[in-house]
């Protein structure tokens, strides 16, 4: 990429012993969605205090536009935050909390009016100018977040666990609106989250943070389709992580039994583990299967039926199926090769895309 | 709805209550407008004792005094305590807030005698001569606890965000402050304010010891002509307090409610106004 617009150089942040971020490198391209994804507590608010202003680096540099800001304070920076709880001013009605930050700069009245009026209208807003903030809906409030922010025109917007306060249906329909809002403004979002649905939904990018690193980035199909780690593999999806061992290239055996797969260019016979999605197993008759497995569980979700179930090894196996099974009956699994995704252990993410460079060139 | 009716019981419980509460109130004002010298007997209604105390310049220019004293002491106290209850909100070891907490409770709980006594030591020993200055001094002392215990709250329950989108909005530590922080906490000021204002107002110990020859309050003065006798003027000057101390309550509830369209409503934990 040309030019970054943040970019992060082996940030570390520590509070007395307790490490936080570890060791942190990226850069953001200006117009994207980037997600910060992971559990809580692993570091991925720290990021975003620290691109805000509100918390400094232990070590390391942040670059802005080329520049370094580690001592630029958060009220000199060109970005804006929605913050969880929305952090709306509760003695100003929608319009001054809105307009909070353009009275700040001294902008003039009649542009503070239009543009405050088109930061509502974005977000769907208009007319609520008068209303105390008390008076609105959580689903509003955050609406009014949002306008606060992007009213300043900046050039990065982030947002943190913006919807999680937000009731299941209201949120499906913020991620629709915010991705939107995102193409429409052009301007880049950076959006953190521990919701996995959520990040693979809206991004262009995911980071998946844990324990104060970047255990793997992409778009949201790479995140999903081949998983880095175990970590990454059982945070993102459902997913069955079972050790395995891999013969050669193209074969790997899994409880005894060898399957063809399309991963390559590891040791022969490495241990490795393999993923596979319950949603890429398919239920077939005990013959057809090309692994046996006892049912234990079943649950109907509407879209299609949870099941779990056991192997010879005692291993569990969940699977995702649109076709009703039995308790206790014995049924096949089949897959396709490409279903089985390997995991070495111990991988970096460097090493992880120069091996599958290597081989898929040789495909 | 938890209880749709309290039984009989209770309602008859909260009316003795209420009525042993007032009763000797309303037996005061009662005889604030006999026409008889004592309280023993109530003569026919006459306002010869508002009459006298109209004309009781010695009185009034008490009460001026009491008034001044109440306004300015928690108008100081609520600026110090407010600043106080910032810094201690600012102190990051858990360990140290608490101790400057405790610091704040101790004078909270302390007798008032006490209180008094010390500050008469000390302005002696400082060589202050004892007067409107001392009392004012002593009274914004022992309403900072309160501002402090009042504002405290109000600023924990402020969500710390507000700041950091203060300044991701471009404010300076300042404006954060002055814009959003102190406005945010204002119906915390203004509950700090009441208090510590009827805290002067009604305050007798300490300000009986820090008390001069020549100044007085409300309080003292009372208390040094209910030593030599009944005098109803007394009365009447209880009836205006009184009447005085139901508007203010009435006002505080109307601004209350009316702010409480912003804000939750909030509430007087003590109906401690005289």
């Amino acid at each position: 990429m040309a030019h970054p617009l943040i970019e992060f150089r082996h940030i570390k942040k520590a509070y007395g012993d307790n490490v936080v971020l570890k060791d942190i490198n990226f850069q953001l391209e200006s117009g994207k969605f980037y997600t910060l994804l992971g559990p809580s507590g692993s570091g991925k608010t720290t990021i975003l205090r620290i691109i805000a202003g509100f918390n400094e680096a232990t070590s390391g540099d942040v670059i802005f536009d080329g520049q370094r800001i580690n001592d630029v304070p958060a009220n000199r920076r060109q970005v804006n935050t929605v913050f969880q709880d929305y952090a709306l001013f509760p003695h100003l009605n929608v319009f001054e909390n809105v307009a909070f930050g353009l009275r700040l700069k001294k902008v003039g009245t009649q542009e503070i009016n239009e543009r405050v009026e088109r930061a509502l209208r974005l977000v769907h807003l208009q007319g609520y100018q008068e209303r105390e903030i008390t008076e609105m809906s959580g689903g509003q409030q955050q609406r009014v977040a949002i306008a606060r922010a992007i009213v300043n025109r900046p050039k990065v917007l982030m947002l943190d666990e913006a919807l999680s306060a937000l009731d299941y249906k209201l949120r499906k329909e913020m991620q629709t609106e915010l991705r939107a809002l995102q193409r429409r403004l052009g301007i880049t979002f950076i959006f953190v989250t521990h919701d996995q649905s959520e990040a693979l939904a809206m991004s262009d990018q995911i980071f998946v943070i844990n324990d104060g690193l970047i255990q793997q980035s992409g778009s949201p199909v790479d995140i999903y389709d081949e998983p880095l780690n175990h970590f990454v593999a059982d945070f993102i999806g459902e997913s069955n992580i079972v050790p395995a061992i891999m013969k050669r290239d193209y074969l790997v055996n899994i409880g005894g039994l060898d399957f063809e797969c399309v991963d390559a260019g590891m040791r022969p016979n490495e241990k490795v583990e393999v993923v596979l999605r319950p949603e890429d197993l398919d239920i077939t008759s005990p013959e057809k299967g090309k692994l046996l497995v006892t049912v234990d569980t079943q649950l109907f979700r509407g879209v299609d039926y949870q099941i779990t179930a056991h192997d010879a090894d005692r291993h569990e196996w969940k699977i995702n199926s649109i076709h009703k099974t039995t308790v206790g009956s014995q049924v096949g699994l089949s897959f396709d090769p490409e279903d089985i995704h390997v995991m070495r252990l111990h991988e970096s993410e460097q090493d992880f895309d120069n091996r599958l460079e290597s081989y898929e060139d040789e495909k | 709805m938890k209880k749709q009716h309290t039984g009989w019981l209770g309602k008859v419980y909260l009316a003795l209550v209420l009525v042993i509460l007032y009763l000797p109130i309303f037996y005061l004002v009662y005889y604030s407008f006999s026409s008889g010298k004592t309280m023993e007997k109530f003569g026919h209604f006459s306002l010869v004792h508002y009459r006298v105390l109209a004309t009781d310049t010695r009185m009034i220019q008490i009460v001026i005094n009491t008034a001044i004293i109440a306004l300015l002491s928690s108008l100081i106290a609520t600026v110090i305590g407010t600043l106080g209850a910032l810094v201690i909100k600012r102190v990051r070891f858990r360990q140290q807030r608490q101790v400057l907490l405790s610091l704040n409770n101790v004078l909270m709980v302390s007798p008032d005698v006490l209180i008094g006594a010390s500050f008469l030591i000390f302005f002696t020993v400082i060589g202050l001569r004892l007067g409107f200055v001392s009392v004012l001094l002593s009274h914004i002392a022992f309403s900072i606890p309160i501002v402090v215990l009042m504002v405290l709250p109000k600023l924990n329950e402020m969500s710390p965000t507000l700041a950091d989108a203060a300044a991701d909005l471009g404010a300076t530590p300042w404006q954060s402050l002055s814009r959003v922080t102190l406005p945010a906490m204002t119906p915390g000021i203004l509950v700090g304010y009441f208090m510590a204002f009827t805290y002067s107002l009604d305050d007798f110990a300490v300000t009986f010891f820090v008390t001069g020859n020549g100044f007085t309050t409300l309080s003292v003065e009372i208390y040094s002509r209910a030593r030599q006798g009944i005098n109803l003027e007394i009365n009447a000057l209880s009836t205006v307090v009184f009447l005085l101390s139901l508007a203010l309550v009435a006002g505080y509830y109307f601004l209350s409610s009316r702010a409480g369209r912003r804000n939750r409503v909030m509430t007087v934990k003590e109906g401690d106004v005289q």
